[in-house]
């Protein structure tokens, strides 16, 4: 085989060592996330978790409770409304700031795009911790940490989404003498539109996840009634909690996908672009963000009092200087660490298990099972894996593949749906059996879309990593969570900027390795 | 005078010479076709001329503007008296067309009047009535994506139409349309230029369109001008040395290349279905 140079394959050399520097990455993460698949079948957890879930069976239907139900459901919707329409209203400007989109000569706004960073790097959940801190319990807290991090989140996305539609029109209406708002408006928000409404509906639906997760820190809702449920190991109660989640983020999808095709509709022949449906989206969108408001009862005059500025800038001096004792960073290393191995760990099983899941002909209804595991938040899956394996970054990394598996089994779905027929089919007809004519024809289409899939997920799954640890599944969260219930501001600071740095660090990896492998 | 190019030059980044050493003039309402092979430049010019790019040597002057200085206000006002049509219209396929041919007007109306116009369309009588000069009045609130190649072009034409600017700058303005309407398009800009006294200038890939039409023909190669003369005294020797290189054959409509409107590559679907 070695005998003839020329008929070595040139690749080879490079995949190998492409194949090994994997291995030597990856064998150390996978040992600091604890992953040790026994641990599903010890007899003891598997007694835990097999009463837990036959605890499900019958779900809570009791009117007491379905009256709680109700009102922690509404709760959490109006804590997702209200938490996005600040984040929409921090986004816009943000995003005309930080966009190069419109700019005759592209400039990039490094002030802005800093600010962008810290607002999406810190997750809403530590956001809200802190504010629960400042503004005591209740969804105040809530709204204000979503509108934060997804204000961040909306406004990269809106700029990137603005830079990346055709130029060309808004730079003609510039040469015709037109400003930039107005260039953005006339020239590029026509072809952006849809993009950037499915996007913020998406961002709704992730608002009600985010929302219900706040609920374990005390921020109202959903959470804080599975917070109990769980504590009290009641199954039946979770069981409805989690069938409640289900139809929200069912409904949310269904509700994004209508919006998507009410864009496609031609337009009627009449002067007002507006008709029925975009007046129903409209007044749906007033009349909730409302609604909302009111019924989460926010003080916002009493949010910004001098006092509350005097409490709130007492509060942060706290948190300086961080601790960067010697021994304190040794820990918080150990954290990022974990933190980074939960992730990878994470996507990486999910990756797997969503390709399976994605595969076509098993698709039908495995789809069903994809949006379960999706509509059920990471966190509240680590609830219920650390009943399954103990508590620790296994716990973790398991939540996080669970979700992520929905989450990506969806997405690979679609991409190996829009991924050119032709090839795979033609090897079909040649008389390749379908799996092999899925690998050499169908595959390498889909490749680059699933590997870029994969690696943003991974941008969100540190994420989340660095907050599961608020239920016990290890990494930075579990010693922030401590660090916050004792007081301990200095060291709680040096970890949340531990959980920066690194959701940096993995933006750059993530960025690279999209170009390496793109 | 309309406008005045003194010895200009213009560079790109990569070091590639696009223009060099223009001297240019034209009065008001002037009529003046650009042709020469593809690559010599013609758009560049025209660019050049548009404010769209500055001129990197010489000195450029547009409507009594010295280009060179760019002040913010006088310089986007400057911009509203020029009209440009471009060989692929810019135009966002999701925009209705009444939309797209109001926008001619952004530079000219006050910011309260565009932002308005989005919400219910200020001026549909004035948009219908430059739709119908390019026969297109059934389509004023079609979308654009809806319009073929041709059709989109002429609702590109009918919003300079409607901008009524000083300058008119039209880029190949007819390649998308077949012989007959090319005719009649090139003749309805000239005689709106005529109508108004505004200044025309307009690249034409087609020889006997150009000469057929306009009173005063530039010929462009190689970045240069070749020569600048009335259209009665161009010989077909001259155009012969114009067009040497491409294969010998003088371009004149019959041999118009279609036009094909391409669908803008969109790479935040990616992004955005994820995160």
């Amino acid at each position: 085989m070695l005998l003839n140079p020329a008929d070595r394959d040139p690749a080879a050399r490079g995949r190998l060592i492409g194949a090994l520097a994997t291995l030597v990455i990856l064998w150390p993460l996978f040992q600091a996330a604890d992953v040790k698949p026994s641990a599903l079948f010890d007899g003891g957890n598997l007694k835990v978790i097999t009463n837990f879930l036959v605890g499900f069976l019958p779900p809570e239907t009791g009117a007491e409770f379905l009256g709680y139900l109700g009102k922690a459901t509404l709760e959490t919707l109006a804590i997702a409304t209200a938490g996005l329409v600040l984040a929409f209203l921090l986004a816009v400007p943000l995003a005309y700031l930080a966009s190069g989109a419109g700019r005759e000569t592209p400039t990039l706004n490094p002030v802005t795009r800093a600010l962008l960073t810290i607002l999406r790097g810190i997750p809403e959940l530590v956001w809200a911790l802190i504010f629960v801190r400042v503004f005591g319990l209740g969804p105040a807290a809530g709204v204000l940490a979503l509108g934060l991090t997804y204000g961040g989140m909306l406004a990269k996305v809106y700029a990137e989404i603005l830079e990346s539609v055709d130029a060309a029109p808004a730079n003609a209406l510039r040469h015709n003498g037109a400003g930039r708002p107005l260039a953005i408006l006339y020239g590029l928000l026509p072809q952006a539109s849809k993009e950037l409404a499915s996007y913020s509906v998406y961002r709704w639906e992730c608002a009600i996840r985010a929302s219900v997760v706040m609920g374990f820190v005390g921020a109202g809702g959903l959470g804080q009634l599975m917070d109990q449920a769980m504590k009290m190991l009641n199954g039946g109660e979770a069981a409805t909690i989690l069938l409640t989640f289900m139809v929200l983020v069912f409904s949310a999808d269904g509700l994004s996908g209508w919006l998507r095709r009410a864009l496609d509709t031609p337009p009627a022949a009449r002067p007002s672009p507006f008709g029925w449906r975009s007046g129903l989206v409209g007044a749906a969108i007033v009349v909730g963000s409302v609604a909302s408001f009111r019924l989460l009862d926010i003080g916002f005059g009493a949010l910004f009092s001098g006092e509350a500025a005097r409490s709130i800038g007492e509060f942060v001096a706290e948190f300086f200087p961080p601790d960067l004792s010697a021994d304190w960073l040794e820990r918080v290393g150990k954290g990022v660490w974990e933190t980074l191995a939960i992730s990878v760990v994470g996507t990486l099983l999910a990756a797997v298990a969503g390709l399976l899941l994605a595969l076509p002909r098993w698709r039908a209804p495995f789809s069903f099972l994809l949006n379960t595991l999706r509509s059920v938040p990471e966190l509240v899956w680590a609830t219920i894996t650390a009943l399954a394996v103990g508590l620790g970054p296994f716990a973790g990394s398991l939540a996080l593949a669970l979700h992520t598996t929905g989450v990506l089994g969806r997405l690979y779905a679609e991409a190996l749906d829009n991924a050119p027929p032709a090839p795979g089919q033609a090897l079909r007809v040649a008389g390749a059996p379908g799996g092999l004519a899925f690998l050499y024809g169908t595959l390498p289409g889909a490749a680059p879309q699933l590997i870029a899939y994969t690696l943003y997920r991974w941008e969100m799954n540190i994420r989340m990593a660095a907050i599961l640890g608020f239920v016990g599944a290890g990494g930075l969260g579990q010693l922030l969570y401590f660090e916050l219930s004792l007081f301990h501001h200095a060291q709680a600071s040096t970890v949340i900027i531990a959980m920066l740095l690194l959701s940096i660090a993995v933006d750059q990896a993530s960025a690279w390795l999209r170009r390496a492998m793109g | 005078m309309s406008f005045a190019l003194h010895g200009v030059g213009l560079t790109h980044a990569n070091g590639f010479r696009a223009l060099c050493d223009i001297s240019l003039r034209a009065a008001p309402g002037e009529r003046i076709a650009l042709i020469g092979p593809s690559g010599a430049g013609k758009t560049s010019l025209l660019s050049v001329l548009g404010t769209a790019l500055a001129p990197t040597g010489g000195l450029a002057e547009v409507l009594g503007f010295d280009q060179n200085f760019r002040s913010t206000v006088a310089f986007k006002a400057l911009r509203a008296r020029i009209g440009s049509i471009h060989q692929a219209p810019p135009i966002p396929g999701r925009q209705r067309v009444v939309t797209a041919v109001l926008a001619g007007k952004l530079g000219q109306w006050p910011a309260w009047k565009s932002l308005a116009s989005l919400i219910y369309p200020i001026d549909v009588a004035g948009a219908r009535a430059a739709l119908e000069r390019v026969d297109l009045a059934d389509k004023l609130f079609a979308r654009c994506d809806q319009l073929s190649g041709g059709q989109l072009q002429r609702v590109g034409i009918a919003r300079v139409l409607y901008q009524q600017p000083e300058l008119i700058l039209a880029d190949e303005p007819v390649s998308a349309l077949d012989p007959a309407l090319a005719l009649a398009t090139v003749r309805l800009l000239i005689a709106d230029a005529e109508a108004r006294g505004a200044t025309l200038v307009a690249s034409l890939h087609a020889v006997d369109l150009a000469i057929g039409n306009f009173s005063r023909i530039v010929g462009v190669k190689g970045g240069c001008i070749a020569f600048d003369l009335p259209a009665s005294e161009v010989t077909v020797p001259l155009l012969h040395e114009l067009y040497a290189g491409e294969g010998g054959e003088l371009p004149v409509q019959a041999h118009e290349p279609h036009f094909l409107s391409q669908a803008a590559a969109n790479g935040a679907a990616t992004r955005a279905a994820c995160c």
